[in-house]
């Protein structure tokens, strides 16, 4: 045993022999067992998530904002602020009304007007809420418990919408800061959750600190995701940034951090080795690569040069250059939705099977009337994810004898260029890589990627209306048999048309302390009945 | 007593005989004779000839592709095929440092000329021209006082990775502190007679320029241009470390070193041996540098 | 002397000047979008659109800058357009961690590397002297955080001295806050360690060829009061204007050992900000660098007065 563990853990045992079975968290000596050290995938730089995205703002806001209803380790939506929902027999009117006795940090109590703005302007930001509001009668608050939204469809999928973890969450705030501009950030971080901001220290892009908020009234049922009762078994947490994965790695051997979401797969091996820290899959919903192409201007406007690409790559190569040799952390995807998931299906995924035919793509290639053009290719270089697949497909397109203008530019640019619809010689690209957590893709619904509504879709624009149409299908399906049919076609549909290249479904580790305990896979980190012993 | 306000560049303040760190052999004559009586010298371009030579012959010595991708062999230890290992991706790490000479000293080279080009004309254009003196040199004093690796990241952010865009990025922090030698060269000459006796002579200023000026700057902006070439390599290093540097299609020491950067605890090997070629080519460089500040006349330093 | 610092600091501001309108072109100019990060991956164009006018980001050039000149003679650098902090709080946070290393790093280097340089010079042409130099050469050749991950695997992970990363704040204890910054500090200071030997070493050979050292040994001086007290006193304006130089290249391998060792420091809000395009914050931080490279300069000029009495404004 290390020094630094021995002497840690000799101080805590006297310490233990003398207060009873638990350091008391008054305790100054005993303050360390109570602080969780965590270090998250990313740097949290805002924290307004209805405003700012990202997912690591969704993961920091999900432990200090509740939500009205969320999803269970089944996706399938339970109730937590709400203590009972009802809706008219012609599907109009959802009534929902609140659990009594919650508040929010500031001690105020949690009313139903809260309730009614923090939907209203979530709804503006979030694809399933735009859906609703379009269809929109009123959304009101009846008296302090009570609120009503009135449709003029019926809308299914409401309980869904409103506690999934897809971001933006439909977290609840007070009315007064849900009534920003759903397009301006909120500057005021007042919780209805389990913990509190501790917004005095706060550095962004170092440390964010939370503290357990004791007014908070668990459910009763047992904690699933982000449903049931969330009961925080600390005093403190503490996200601390790491840009240096060899760092963090080092930090957690040491046990100067706790919990690391994401340890890079290659390190893996070495963390298992250590006698104090464990590893496991963090999200067994995983994520799925991706690379889209431009539909707008050759080459990949013409289907037989989009399937030429699907035919080439071998979602091996991929897989492998984002995780590693570890062959448990991927699995090759012949399709766009999420394994394990009850919609997960291959129909139509034979270009993607099998071994890889580089001759009859490149036959396929030079039918589609593709000539030597330069295909400029834009690759972040600060995502890991991205920078990794870049290489893998600027390899693909050089063996396909393509001519590859390599674009080697960081996120935030990315960002800005592939919305541009310029062609490509002027300032437009035809090739981008991201990626989508495996949550996101369970099923059409949250689902922007797959989308393929022309000028409506995201980047890439891909046209098709029988895609659509099998989407619009899938909607409209009573039961999940009719839902799964329905999703087969729509697989089918978008792997003909090459919507976008899926590279293959990875997971992701997490790694830990032996002496943390409590941590579940799940789609974000979940801080709930996490416990700390010395 | 004049105020010595002028900030004299490190490498040339107050230059003395810097003694080999090797002793000298028997003194000869000619290019012989110089090398052995300034072994610092010889020995810093006996590395940076075989670095040069390494470089130009790369595709003979490489043993694969440097780009190529090979997966399914990610992440190997050094092998009987793989002298220094495989990369994350598969790519043969020794082929990569051969060809990673190429970008490096590209870089060096290529940033060491250029800022001193640029800098001899500012310098040139601020030491003859008053007017243009005062506003040059605000503009430069502004430019210096941007740390240079934020810079250089800054204007890597206006486009996109390649090795133009590094050359351009690490080139213009550099700039100024040439124009300042520069510049500091001509006023000082300018006092002296026989250029004073020149002017009135009616000598345009173009040949002064060519008769004395240059002269005198050249053993020192030779000396500067060294060093710059030295930290240059470096500093592309550090920006591929940041993220901001040539796209990994093309190979060089910095970006090698910052795509293992995260295994170097479980695989040392794809940092390491960059590292190493980078610490002996920036070495020989400054040793060159030093023993050329002996070689050619220390005193024209001191003359600052 | 009063007047010449009075006129030195009116000096700094059309420099400054320069400055701002350099790096606020440069970020004008400069491709990406933060309002498309902002936006996230859901967002339409329309979102976005919208997210930019709220930020200002759509006005023209010359009232962007205008709005930011007459802010920042206001006293306020503006807000972060991701955090929606203001950006002095934002400096304010992390400048404690780069100062303190710099500190540290100034001191470490200073008291190991004048020293080096002084002996050198003493044992000139000699293996000691040989040795120094070969050591020195060898620190400007070694990329920082090559240096950095050696100091930390060694002294952090194998030997468990002290910890990998982190900063702890001088409230909480000197001890804490020391061992954070002592393999930082180390790392940032081999290449400054070997500028400084040098030019020491350089400085000292200069000064012990003068009449007045022989006539101070002959006067029976002994050897370490000649090199100490008559010698390096003589020789410090060169030492002292490369310890002035080498603050600017501190930042920038502070940017370095800043991300190997996990610290919250400006160097690396400074590069955070830059690949977010984080404009008011990249612009306050840039001002604030320039700001301190000025002061500093200033400052060592005033020190040149204590050093060498000849020199006068």
């Amino acid at each position: 045993m290390d020094r630094r563990t021995l002497l840690k853990s000799v101080a805590n045992a006297s310490m233990l022999a003398a207060v009873g079975r638990f350091p008391a968290p008054a305790l100054a000596q005993g303050a360390s067992a109570r602080t969780l050290h965590f270090v998250p995938q990313a740097n949290l730089a805002n924290f307004d998530p209805i405003w700012g995205t990202q997912y690591v703002v969704r993961n920091a806001a999900a432990v200090v904002w509740d939500t009205l209803y969320g999803f269970n380790d089944k996706l399938q939506p339970q109730r937590q602020m709400v203590e009972s929902e009802d809706l008219s027999s012609d599907g109009l009117t959802w009534t929902f009304r609140l659990r009594p006795g919650l508040k929010f940090h500031d001690g105020e109590p949690v009313l139903a007007k809260d309730a009614a703005a923090s939907l209203a302007r979530w709804a503006v930001r979030d694809p399933m809420g735009q859906m609703i509001i379009a269809v929109q009668q009123e959304l009101t608050a009846i008296d302090d418990r009570v609120f009503k939204w009135v449709l003029k469809k019926p809308y299914p999928k409401m309980l869904l919408a409103l506690g999934k973890n897809n971001t933006p969450m439909a977290f609840i705030m007070p009315q007064r800061i849900a009534k920003t501009d759903p397009f301006k950030q909120i500057s005021e971080y007042v919780g209805s959750g389990p913990m509190r901001f501790v917004k005095d220290e706060w550095v962004p892009g170092a440390k964010a600190v939370f503290v357990k908020n004791a007014d908070y009234v668990p459910r009763q049922e047992p904690s699933s995701w982000l449903a049931g009762g969330k009961e925080i078994l600390v005093d403190r947490i503490e996200w601390i940034v790491m840009p240096d994965p060899a760092t963090a790695s080092a930090a957690l051997q040491n046990g100067e951090i706790d919990w690391w979401e994401s340890p890079i797969p290659d390190l893996v091996p070495m963390l298992r080795k250590s006698p104090n820290v464990r590893v496991d899959i963090a999200d067994p919903l995983g994520n799925i690569g991706s690379f889209r192409m431009n539909h707008l201007f050759p080459p990949f406007n013409d289907v037989r040069a989009r399937r030429a690409i699907l035919m080439a790559m071998s979602q091996e190569d991929y897989m492998r250059a984002l995780v590693g040799d570890d062959t448990s952390l991927w699995k090759s995807l012949p399709g766009y939705f999420t394994p394990g998931t009850p919609l997960y299906t291959e129909e139509g995924g034979e270009i993607l099977k099998g071994p890889r035919n580089l001759d009859a793509a490149k036959k396929l290639l030079a039918e589609s009337g593709y000539s030597g053009e330069p295909v400029t290719c834009l690759v972040a270089q600060d995502q890991p994810i991205t920078k990794a697949q870049g290489d893998v497909t600027a390899d693909l397109l050089k063996r396909l004898g393509m001519n590859v203008d390599f674009a080697a530019i960081d996120w935030g640019t990315v960002g800005a260029r592939r919305a541009q619809k310029t062609p490509p010689g002027q300032g437009g690209w035809q090739m981008f890589h991201t990626w989508h957590a495996g949550a996101d893709c369970v099923s059409p619904a949250p689902y922007n990627a797959i989308r393929a509504n022309g000028d409506k879709a995201w980047f890439g624009w891909p046209n098709s209306p029988l895609v659509e149409a099998e989407i619009a299908a899938w909607f409209d399906a009573e039961d999940l048999d009719a839902e799964k049919a329905a999703i087969k076609r729509v697989n089918k549909a978008a792997l003909d048309f090459v919507v976008y290249a899926p590279t293959g479904f990875f997971l992701s580790y997490q790694a830990w302390r032996n002496n943390v305990s409590g941590i579940v896979k799940g789609p974000l980190p979940f801080f709930w009945g996490v416990a700390k012993s010395a | 007593m004049s105020a010595p306000k002028l900030i004299v560049p490190p490498h040339i303040a107050v230059a003395h005989a810097m003694p080999d760190l090797l002793p000298a052999g028997k003194p000869r004559r000619g290019m012989i004779g110089f090398l052995r009586r300034h072994p610092t010298v010889a020995v810093g371009s006996a590395l940076l000839i075989l670095m040069l030579l390494m470089a130009v012959f790369a595709p003979y010595l490489a043993t694969i592709d440097p780009t190529a991708l090979a997966l399914a062999r990610r992440a190997r230890a050094p092998s009987r095929d793989f002298w220094f290992g495989t990369d994350m991706l598969g790519r043969d790490i020794y082929s990569r440092v051969i060809y990673g000479a190429r970008v490096s000293l590209t870089v060096g080279f290529s940033v060491a000329t250029l800022a001193s080009v640029v800098g001899l004309a500012i310098g040139l254009v601020s030491g003859f021209v008053r007017a243009a003196d005062a506003v040059l040199q605000r503009v430069m004093d502004g430019l210096m006082s941007i740390p240079p690796i934020l810079l250089a990241v800054a204007l890597m952010a206006l486009t996109r990775g390649s090795v133009g865009s590094v050359i351009v990025a690490i080139t213009i922090p550099e700039i100024p502190r040439v124009s300042r030698l520069v510049r500091s060269v001509v006023l000082s000459l300018r006092e002296q007679p026989y250029v004073d006796a020149a002017v009135v002579a009616g000598t345009r200023t173009r040949a002064i320029i060519q008769r004395h000026i240059l002269p005198n700057t050249l053993a020192p902006m030779t000396v500067q241009a060294t060093y710059i070439c030295a930290s240059a390599m470096i500093v592309e290093a550090i920006l591929s470390f940041i993220g901001a540097g040539t796209p990994p299609t093309i190979p060089s020491w910095g970006n090698i070193m910052a795509e293992g950067r995260a295994l170097w605890q479980v695989k040392p090997f794809i940092v390491f041996f960059p590292a190493a070629f980078l610490s002996v080519t920036v070495l020989a460089v400054n040793l060159l540098g030093d023993g050329l500040r002996d070689a050619l006349d220390p005193r024209l330093a001191k003359g600052l | 002397m009063l007047a010449y610092i009075v006129r030195r600091i009116i000096a700094t501001i059309p420099v400054m000047g320069v400055v701002a309108f350099f790096v606020f072109s440069l970020l004008y100019i400069a491709p990406g979008d933060p309002a498309a990060v902002i936006a996230g991956e859901q967002a339409s164009p329309a979102d976005v659109e919208r997210i930019r006018q709220n930020l200002g980001l759509d006005h023209p050039f010359m009232v962007r800058f205008g709005e930011w000149v007459w802010q920042i003679l206001h006293g306020d650098l503006g807000t972060s357009i991701f955090t929606n902090l203001p950006v002095t709080t934002m400096i304010r946070q992390r400048f404690e961690p780069t100062l303190s290393l710099m500190a540290i790093t100034l001191c470490f280097t200073i008291v190991v590397a004048i020293p080096m340089g002084v002996l050198a010079a003493w044992k000139v042409g000699t293996w000691i002297d040989r040795l120094i130099m070969a050591f020195a050469v060898f620190g400007f050749s070694v990329p920082v955080f090559v240096i950095g991950y050696l100091l930390g695997y060694i002294f952090a992970l194998e030997l468990e001295w002290l910890p990998v990363q982190g900063y702890t704040p001088l409230s909480q204890g000197l001890a804490p806050w020391f061992a954070n910054l002592i393999l930082p500090a180390i790392a940032l200071s081999c290449v400054y360690i070997a500028l400084i030997a040098r030019t020491t070493r350089a400085a000292m050979l200069e000064v012990l060829q003068q009449d007045y050292i022989r006539t101070a040994r002959a006067k029976g001086i002994g050897q370490r009061s000649i090199l100490f007290v008559h010698a390096l006193k003589n020789a410090s304006v060169p030492i002292v204007t490369v310890i002035g130089i080498g603050i600017a290249l501190l930042i920038g391998g502070a940017v370095v050992t800043e991300s190997v060792f996990a610290i919250p420091g400006l160097g690396r809000l400074t590069v955070d900000a830059i690949l977010r395009r984080d404009y008011p914050l990249i612009q306050g931080l840039v001002l604030l660098f320039s700001f301190v490279y000025v002061l500093v300069n200033l400052a060592i000029d005033v020190l040149y007065t204590l050093l060498d009495p000849r020199i006068r404004y």
